[in-house]
């Protein structure tokens, strides 16, 4: 979305310019950075008074993580917001090439479908998991996850891969259809490789989703499937609010996010926003 | 198209099995639980009490009580204040934030990443980085208070200050949001346009007003309308960071009905006030949906 072709007017940034740029991203950033210095300075630092800001980092409390429970909701997180993705990316991928290609009416009914998923407050998903899941056991479970992930991950891959199949030419999959192909085969072995860039990228926004979840992982697991941002909340408990590991987990649940982030920020936009303007 | 008729009929094969599979799991894994949902919410559905999930004796009872329901009147209430301030905030910074970095510079370029942080990261993170804000022994804002003598009252408990608390800092989470639609808007508008009034002497309050602003308004209010919906989903922030309270000065309408439903296991009431709020959600949506294909008709 950033870096359109009618820029501004040409003009460099002026110094005064660059010089209120960085003290807003300064602002900005330092709730986020005062997390992240924390989580390298030990519990007695962390309670000084006042807090230095010069001080020998430490890895105590990434190292007291690892002696917990923590790894373990950290792979759940992983394998959840994984299968979750992949399972969307499978069933969703054929579809948006299918919506694409086809102006059926079906097409309203599923950007329909895509927008109240999308757009609906995350209890309205819950309390018919939870009492499903309750009754044929997939409370606390990594499956469990994966399907409640998948409900918003599918509509999601089918929104954001459209655009990118209407960017494939017709001319090159007409070729190919009138030579015999079937469909299927112009649909896997030219269409596809495509728009892999793409399906990269939804793939990534599916993980991030995933990945980012805390409401539905703290109603529908309790120990065996708990999830790392739950996790890190269970460290704030009533025998007091153990801040470094808070810090450490806290760091550690955000790092995927912020080098994946980087990495699609042209298509964050229409990730968020999926299904809403273009229903 | 003749002579096609049979790639067509082949075509439309493969259409309906490369859609088939989604379509069946969007029913099965969305469709049947807004089914559900509107199932329970006719019964007294209650967890400890199992034949209650089957008793439709009495369907309207939960709707009927809703009007009556002090605490669901006010998380109503509470909700439409920090949607209303936080998506203002939003708009107004991130346009700001906007206008100030829509430049052309590679090193502006490189920095604009960098202002979507508090946007991507997890929003239990957030939740955390405010807690800390917000914990007098810790924070680094009620030291600086300190220094500058300001006392601080503790504002997450405070009953008049617990909701700034949370708009404030759901509009730090969602700021980049905005500011990146904003950005996208103006670098849609044409440069002859503000060259034109340069030329005409202009200055730039006149070329904001009369050309920059009237340019981006569309945008500004469909992601303020983005933001509207979404800020039913401050869930994280109000539960770490004031639980509801203090009374129920925060206690928004999902977090009242996560407490119903998993607190106080009145599912069936807890469902209705979730379709209430569904309901709500959806007539925005929709508002937004109609903007935006008034917009594409304009255009």
């Amino acid at each position: 979305m950033t870096g359109g072709t009618g820029g501004p007017i040409r003009r460099s940034a002026s110094v005064r310019r660059l010089a209120a740029i960085g003290v807003t991203l300064i602002v900005l950033l330092s709730p986020f950075l005062w997390l992240l210095q924390m989580s390298f300075k030990s519990n007695d630092l962390i309670l000084q008074f006042p807090p230095p800001l010069i001080f020998t980092p430490t890895l105590e409390n990434y190292a007291s993580l690892w002696q917990g429970a923590f790894p373990a909701s950290f792979v759940n997180s992983l394998m959840s917001a994984s299968f979750s993705t992949a399972l969307a990316l499978v069933l969703g991928v054929p579809a948006a090439y299918a919506l694409s290609r086809w102006a059926g009416r079906g097409k309203h009914a599923l950007s329909f479908a895509i927008l109240v998923t999308r757009m609906a407050p995350p209890i309205a998903f819950t309390i018919p998991f939870f009492l499903f899941y309750r009754w044929i056991g997939l409370l606390d479970t990594v499956t469990g996850l994966v399907l409640v992930y998948t409900s918003f991950n599918l509509p999601l891959v089918i929104w954001m891969m459209q655009p990118f199949f209407e960017t494939v030419p017709r001319s090159l999959e007409e070729a190919a259809l009138v030579d015999g192909a079937p469909t299927r085969v112009v649909f896997l072995e030219i269409v596809l490789p495509m728009v892999a860039p793409g399906i990269a990228a939804t793939a990534i926004l599916c993980f991030l989703y995933a990945w980012n979840d805390f409401f539905f992982a703290l109603i529908l697991t309790r120990t065996n499937a708990r999830t790392a941002p739950v996790a890190v909340v269970n460290f704030m408990n009533y025998e007091g609010w153990e801040w470094g590991k808070i810090a450490a987990g806290g760091s550690l649940v955000m790092a995927p996010v912020l080098v994946f982030s980087l990495a699609v920020r042209r298509y964050l936009v229409s990730g968020l926003t999926a299904g809403a303007v273009k229903g | 198209m003749s002579g096609k008729g049979l790639v067509d009929a082949e075509r439309r094969r493969f259409n309906a099995i490369a859609l088939a599979p989604s379509l069946i799991v969007l029913f099965a894994i969305a469709g049947l639980p807004a089914i559900y949902l509107v199932v329970t919410s006719l019964t007294p559905f209650q967890l400890v009490n199992p034949g209650s999930s089957t008793d439709f004796s009495s369907p309207l009872r939960n709707y009927r009580l809703l009007p009556g329901d002090p605490r669901f009147v006010n998380s109503l209430w509470v909700q439409a204040k920090l949607s209303f301030w936080g998506v203002l905030f939003q708009v107004l910074l991130g346009m700001l934030l906007a206008l100030l970095l829509h430049t052309q510079s590679r090193v502006v370029e490189f920095a604009r990443t960098f202002f979507l942080i508090p946007m991507v990261l997890p929003p239990i993170v957030v939740a955390i980085i405010w807690k800390l804000i917000y914990t007098p022994d810790i924070s680094p804002l009620y030291y600086v208070a300190g220094l500058l003598n300001i006392a601080m009252p503790s504002l997450t408990s405070s009953v008049d200050f617990a909701l700034t608390a949370i708009i404030i800092a759901d509009t730090w989470e969602w700021m980049p949001f905005t500011f990146l639609m904003v950005l996208a808007a103006l670098q849609t508008i044409p440069d002859e346009f503000s060259e034109a009034a340069l030329v005409d002497g202009a200055n730039r309050f006149q070329i904001f007003f009369y050309i920059t602003l009237p340019f981006i308004t569309p945008i500004l209010v469909i992601s303020g309308m983005f933001r509207l919906i979404d800020s039913v989903k401050a869930f994280p922030l109000v539960f770490l960071l004031t639980g509801g309270g203090p009374g129920s000065v925060t206690e928004v309408t999902n977090y009242y009905a996560y407490l119903l439903a998993f607190d106080f296991n009145e599912i069936g009431y807890s469902s209705a006030v979730t379709i209430v709020l569904l309901l709500l959600v959806v007539a925005v949506s929709f508002g937004v949906v109609w903007m935006g294909r008034r917009r594409e008709a304009l255009e």
